[in-house]
C-alpha cells in the first residue's frame, strides 16, 4: 500500500498549476528555469530519561524556483500561502539572477531529455496513523530496559517519520510528482563510573536509523530487548581495558562501514565538491575530474555502487531533485574510481556523466550534489568466517567521534565498541578505540568483505551547502577486513 | 525588487501568535514564530553558483495538558489554527496515557534587555553591493593565480514568543556575514565573520588580507608532530570555546550529573579565560529572549578561569533546582532538527584582551599559529578531548614571527586542558555562526597557549608506526 492520501499537495494536478504558473514568469525571461514545490510533515517523539517525553509534529510547504539568464544562477524561496506565492518566488529568482550578471561566468547545464513521472514509497503500516500511545509504550520500555543498570544515567529514544510532497517541473517539459515516507527510530544510552562516560546506540550511532518504510520498519529493528544489550554494554564498556595503539588487522562493523563510505567515499565524490564550490565550506576533495576512469582508489575487494532504484532505502528516488531519472552508478569499480555523484551544473561544466545525484533538504534549498543509496558491494562469507580468515586483531563497530580533513583524505574515526579477536574468535570487551589513515590507503587495505547476508542498510543525515542544509541518504555495508591499520590514534 | 522585510509585519507575528493561544484547547500554550529572510551570495572561482533569495517561516505551538507537553507546527498562516488543535490532541494524548501529572510549563513575563539589532547599514546590503565583493574577491583571487570561494550574505531574523501565561514578544534582529577561502598554490587562507551590522565586518578589507594570507602560506611544509606553543587565530579560538557547552555547560548535562558543572567553583582554566553564554552582548547575534519568551540572561561559563554555571531552559532549570540560577531558565531554549530538544549556548563570547595577535606571536620562541580548525569532534567529554585538524594560513613560528607555512594537521587536544594553558589574549574578537544552532555565533579574540598536540598519540615504546 501507499500512504500519502494528506496535505494540501497530494493532488499531482493541483501542483502541476502551481508550478506552470511560476515557470510562465520565467518563460522568456530566462533560458532555464526549474521549480520544486513541496509539502512535507514530520512526526518526531523523543524520551529521555529525567525528563518529560517531547512529542511533535511539523508541517511545511513551500516552493524554490531557480532560473539562468544570460548563464547565471538565480534561486528564491518562499512558503506558499496562496497561489500567488509561486510567482513572488519566480520574480525574485529572476532578480537575483540579473544582480549578478557580468560578474560570473555563464553557466552550461548537462543535456538532458524531458523527464515526467510518478513515484510513490511502498509502506505497510502508515506511521502517522499509528496511535500515540503505541509510540509512547514502545519508547517507555525501551528507556525502562536501558536504564535498568543504575550507572546509565542518561538516554534517550526516539521514533520519527516523515512524509513529502515532492513535485518538481521544468521549462523543458518535465514533470515530476514523487511522494515519499520514511520511518526511523534510535537508542542512545550513556553510563558514568569509575571516572569515566561510555555510551552505546543502536541501531544506528548517528541520528537512529531511518528507512523508506511505514512503522512495520520499527518492528525489524527489536527496540525493547536491544535496549536491554545497549545498556548493559554501556555499563561494561566503564571498565573494560583501554584499547590499545599501533598497528593492527580489524574487522569493521557494517555500522562504521557505512560511516566509512559516507565521509571518505561519499563526500569525497561530489563532483561539484571536486570541482571546488563547497572549497569554502564543506570542503573540497582529493579527487579530480582526471582522475575519472584510472585512479586506484581502493583494493579489487571495494566496489562502491549509487543505486537510487533500490527500494526501502532512505536515498531511493525515481527523480532526483532537479530531475534527473534515477539510475545505478558503479562509483568505485573493483577498486577504480569510475564515476562521481553529479548534478546537471557540474556534469555540465566538466564534462562528466550526469549520475543523477542533485538533492536539496526542501523547497528553501537548491539542489546540491548528495549520495544517493551509495554502497559496498557485499563479498563472500559471515562475520564469523571474515574474523576466522583475519585470526588475530580487533572487531569494531558503532561510530563513537568522527573526523576528516577538507580533502576527505586524512581520517580519523572512534568506534563505541571493539573487541579482541585471537584465533578467530571475539574475546575482551576494549574501549575508546580509534583508528586513523588516509582514504587510499585505508581503501587499498581491504582485504574482504563479508557476504550479503551480513549487509545492512543505514539511513543519514548529511550537511553541506550555505546556507547549510540536511541531504538525506543512506549507506549499505556489510562488515569488511582491513589489514595493517593504524589504531589508537587518538 | 526585494524589499529587506521580516516574512511579517511584527503586529501581525504577534497576532497570529496571541490568536494561535486563544485557539489552543489546553491548559497552557505556547506559540513562537520564526522568520527570517535571508539572501546569500554564493561564489567558487569564476562563478556567483548559489544567489539566493530565501524565505522561511514556522509558526510552532506548544499545547500542555496536565502537566504534558506535546508541539505541532506549520509554515502555512492558513492552517496555524489546526496545527494548535493538533498540538493540543497530541498533549491530551500523552496526558492520558501517562496517568500522572508531567512537569512541563510556560514561561511568564519578564522585562526584556534593550538591544541594538536593527541596522540601516544591512538594510543596504543589496545584492548588488554583495555581488561586487564577490567579485571582488574572485579577482582577488585569480590575479595571484588563485581561487576564491565564498558566500557574503545577509538575513532578516524574526523571533516572536505569546504564552497563555501573557508573555507577547517580538524582535526582529538583522544579520550580515560573509565568508572566504582563498587557494593559491597550495596555500589557503579563511575569514568569517558575521554581525548585525554589515559595516562591522569590513569586508573588503578582509578579502583584501586573506588574498595576501594565502599567497603567504604558498610552499606549505608537512605540519610536525609534537606539543607545541600554539597562537590560535580568532576563529580557531572561537572553535575551540563553542566545544564548551558539549563539555558540561548545559543544563541538560548538569542535570545528568554529567561534566564540568558538576565542579562549580573549581579552577579548569587559566585566569586570562573569561567566557560565557551572553546574548546581550554587541557582538556576534545578540537576540533579546528564546523560543520560550524567557529572558536572554548572561551565563558566565568560566570567569577568570573558574567554573560557573550551565544555560538553561524551563525543563532543564526546574530539573536543577535552585542551586543552579534560582531554578530560573536562562533563556536558552532550542529545538534543533533531528534532535531532542535541549538548552543551547547560541552567543558564547570570549571579551577581547589587551594584547596584538602580533604580539602573542612576538611571545612565542617557537611554536605554531593555526588560523583555522576542520573538522573538529568530541572525543571524550569527561577530559574534555576533541579530534580535527588545522586548516589554511597555519605557520610555523620561529623567534617571536611567522615562519614557513604548514600544511593540515591533526590534533587530539583537550579544550580544557588548552584553556588552563592561556597566557596570551587577543585584542581583537571575531565571530563566527554555530552549525544547526538558531541564531547561534560565537566569538573569540586569539589564544596563546602551550601544550597543544598535533600527531597521533604516540605509540608505545618499541612500536613502530
Amino acid at each position: 500500500m501507499t500512504a500519502h492520501d494528506w496535505g494540501s499537495l497530494a493532488d499531482d494536478a493541483a501542483a502541476t498549476v502551481l508550478i506552470d504558473s511560476a515557470l510562465s514568469v520565467a518563460d522568456g525571461a530566462a533560458e532555464f528555469a526549474d521549480v520544486r514545490l513541496i509539502e512535507g510533515e514530520e512526526l518526531r517523539l523523543y524520551s529521555q530519561l529525567g525528563a518529560d517525553p517531547d512529542e511533535r509534529r511539523e508541517h511545511t510547504m513551500g516552493i524554490g524556483v531557480r532560473v539562468l539568464v544570460d548563464g547565471t544562477w538565480g534561486f528564491a524561496a518562499r512558503p506558499v500561502q496562496d497561489a500567488r506565492d509561486a510567482e513572488t518566488a519566480a520574480r525574485q529568482a529572476l532578480a537575483t539572477a540579473r544582480a549578478s550578471i557580468g560578474t560570473s561566468a555563464p553557466v552550461h547545464l548537462a543535456p538532458m531529455a524531458a523527464a515526467s513521472g510518478r513515484y510513490e514509497t511502498e509502506v505497510a503500516i502508515d506511521p502517522f496513523a499509528v496511535d500515540a500511545s503505541v509510540r509512547q509504550a514502545l519508547l517507555d520500555e525501551v528507556l525502562a530496559n536501558a536504564t535498568r543498570p543504575a550507572e546509565v544515567v542518561a538516554a534517550q529514544a526516539g521514533v520519527n517519520a516523515k512524509r513529502q510532497h515532492r513535485h518538481v517541473g521544468n521549462s523543458e517539459g518535465s514533470r515530476q510528482h514523487q511522494h515519499f515516507l520514511e520511518t526511523g527510530a534510535g537508542l542512545l544510552a550513556n553510563a558514568v563510573g569509575h571516572g569515566d562516560v561510555q555510551r552505546r546506540s543502536y541501531p544506528n550511532s548517528f541520528h537512529g536509523n531511518t528507512a523508506a518504510a511505514g512503522w512495520e520498519y520499527i518492528a525489524t529493528l527489536d527496540l525493547a530487548n536491544q535496549a536491554i544489550r545497549v545498556g548493559e554494554e554501556a555499563v561494561a564498556l566503564l571498565t573494560a581495558p583501554m584499547a590499545p595503539a599501533g598497528n593492527a588487522d580489524v574487522v569493521i562493523g557494517a555500522q562504521q562501514v557505512s560511516l566509512q563510505i559516507h565521509e571518505s567515499s561519499g563526500h569525497a565524490l561530489e563532483l561539484d565538491r571536486i570541482l571546488g564550490d563547497e572549497a569554502n565550506y564543506a570542503g573540497t576533495s582529493f579527487l579530480s575530474v582526471e582522475d575519472i576512469g584510472s585512479r586506484r582508489y581502493g583494493s579489487d575487494a571495494v566496489t562502491i555502487t549509487s543505486d537510487p532504484t533500490i527500494p526501502g532505502t532512505r536515498g531511493s528516488f525515481a527523480f532526483d531533485d532537479e530531475g534527473t531519472p534515477a539510475r545505478r552508478t558503479r562509483l568505485i569499480d573493483r577498486g577504480i574510481l569510475a564515476a562521481t555523484l553529479s548534478n546537471r551544473d557540474a556534469a555540465g561544466r566538466s564534462g562528466q556523466q550526469l549520475t543523477g545525484a542533485a538533492r536539496s533538504d526542501g523547497w528553501a534549498y537548491l539542489p546540491v550534489c548528495f549520495a544517493t543509496h551509495v554502497y559496498l558491494e557485499p563479498g563472500q562469507g559471515s562475520l564469523d568466517e571474515l574474523l576466522e580468515r583475519m585470526g588475530d586483531g580487533y572487531y569494531i563497530d558503532d561510530n563513537r567521534s568522527w573526523s576528516i580533513d577538507n580533502r576527505r583524505w586524512n581520517f580519523q574515526f572512534g568506534t563505541e565498541v571493539a573487541y579482541e579477536v585471537r584465533a578467530g574468535k571475539r574475546g575482551r570487551l576494549l574501549k575508546n578505540f580509534s583508528y586513523g589513515g588516509i582514504t587510499p590507503e585505508f581503501w587499498g587495505s581491504v582485504e574482504a568483505v563479508a557476504g550479503p547476508e551480513e549487509l545492512r542498510i543505514f539511513g543519514y543525515p548529511c550537511g553541506k551547502g550555505e546556507p547549510k542544509q540536511w541531504g538525506f541518504l543512506s549507506h549499505a555495508a556489510a562488515p569488511m577486513l582491513v589489514r595493517n591499520l593504524r589504531i589508537g590514534v587518538a | 525588487m526585494s524589499t529587506f522585510a521580516p516574512p511579517l509585519d511584527p503586529a501581525r507575528a504577534l497576532e497570529v501568535a496571541q490568536r494561535a493561544v486563544r485557539d489552543c484547547p489546553a491548559d497552557a500554550v505556547e506559540v513562537t514564530v520564526l522568520g527570517r529572510a535571508g539572501e546569500y551570495t554564493r561564489f567558487a572561482g569564476d562563478r556567483i553558483h548559489q544567489p539566493q533569495d530565501i524565505t522561511e517561516l514556522t509558526v510552532s505551538v506548544k499545547a500542555i495538558v496536565n502537566g504534558h507537553a506535546a508541539r505541532a507546527a506549520t509554515t502555512s498562516l492558513d492552517r496555524v489554527a489546526e496545527t494548535a488543535r493538533a498540538a493540543a490532541d497530541l498533549a491530551r494524548g500523552r496526558a492520558a496515557a501517562a496517568g500522572a501529572p508531567g512537569h512541563a510549563t510556560v514561561g511568564t513575563p519578564g522585562p526584556l534587555p534593550e538591544l541594538s539589532l536593527w541596522h540601516e547599514d544591512t538594510a543596504a546590503f543589496d545584492a548588488g553591493a554583495r555581488v561586487a565583493l564577490a567579485g571582488r574577491a574572485m579577482r582577488g583571487g585569480a590575479e595571484v593565480g588563485g581561487v576564491a570561494a565564498g558566500m557574503i550574505g545577509r538575513a532578516l531574523t524574526q523571533i516572536a514568543v505569546a504564552t497563555s501565561s501573557g508573555t507577547a514578544v517580538h524582535a526582529e534582529a538583522t544579520e550580515a556575514s560573509g565568508s572566504l577561502t582563498v587557494s593559491v598554490d597550495g596555500g589557503t587562507a579563511h575569514w568569517v565573520d558575521l554581525h548585525r551590522s554589515s559595516d562591522a565586518l569590513r569586508a573588503g578589507d578582509a578579502i583584501d588580507a586573506a588574498v595576501r594570507r594565502a599567497l603567504a602560506g604558498r610552499g606549505r611544509m608537512p605540519m610536525p608532530d609534537g606539543e607545541f606553543t600554539v597562537v590560535l587565530g580568532p576563529q580557531a579560538a572561537g572553535e575551540l570555546l563553542g566545544f564548551l557547552p558539549d563539555v558540561g555547560f548545559s543544563g541538560e548535562l548538569a542535570a545528568a550529573g554529567v561534566g564540568v558543572c558538576t565542579d562549580p567553583g573549581a579552577r579548569r582554566a587559566s585566569e586570562l579565560i573569561t567566557v560565557g553564554d551572553d546574548a546581550l552582548a554587541p557582538v556576534g547575534l545578540p537576540i533579546p529572549f528564546d523560543f520560550e519568551g524567557t529572558p536572554k540572561q548572561r551565563v558566565p561559563f568560566l570567569q577568570t578561569g573558574v567554573v560557573g554555571r550551565p544555560v538553561t531552559d524551563l525543563a532543564t532549570a526546574a530539573a536543577l533546582g535552585e542551586t543552579v540560577n534560582g531554578g530560573r531558565s536562562t533563556g536558552h531554549a532550542h529545538i534543533a532538527r533531528e534532535e531532542v530538544p535541549s538548552p543551547v549556548a547560541a552567543n558564547i563570547v570570549m571579551p577581547a584582551g589587551p594584547t596584538p595577535e602580533a604580539d602573542l606571536i612576538a611571545g612565542v620562541e617557537r611554536g605554531v599559529y593555526v588560523e583555522r580548525f576542520w573538522y573538529t569532534r568530541l572525543v571524550d567529554r569527561q577530559a574534555s578531548t576533541i579530534t580535527g585538524v588545522s586548516r589554511d594560513a597555519c605557520f610555523l613560528i620561529e623567534d617571536g614571527e611567522l615562519a614557513a607555512p604548514v600544511d593540515t594537521g591533526r590534533f587530539t587536544q583537550s579544550v580544557l586542558g588548552f584553556l588552563g594553558s592561556v597566557d596570551g589574549v587577543g585584542d581583537q574578537v571575531r565571530s563566527q555562526p554555530v552549525m544547526n544552532v538558531w541564531n547561534g555565533s560565537v566569538s573569540a579574540p586569539a589564544l596563546r597557549g602551550s601544550g597543544f598536540r598535533f600527531g597521533n598519540r604516540p605509540l608505545p615504546d618499541g612500536q613502530d608506526s
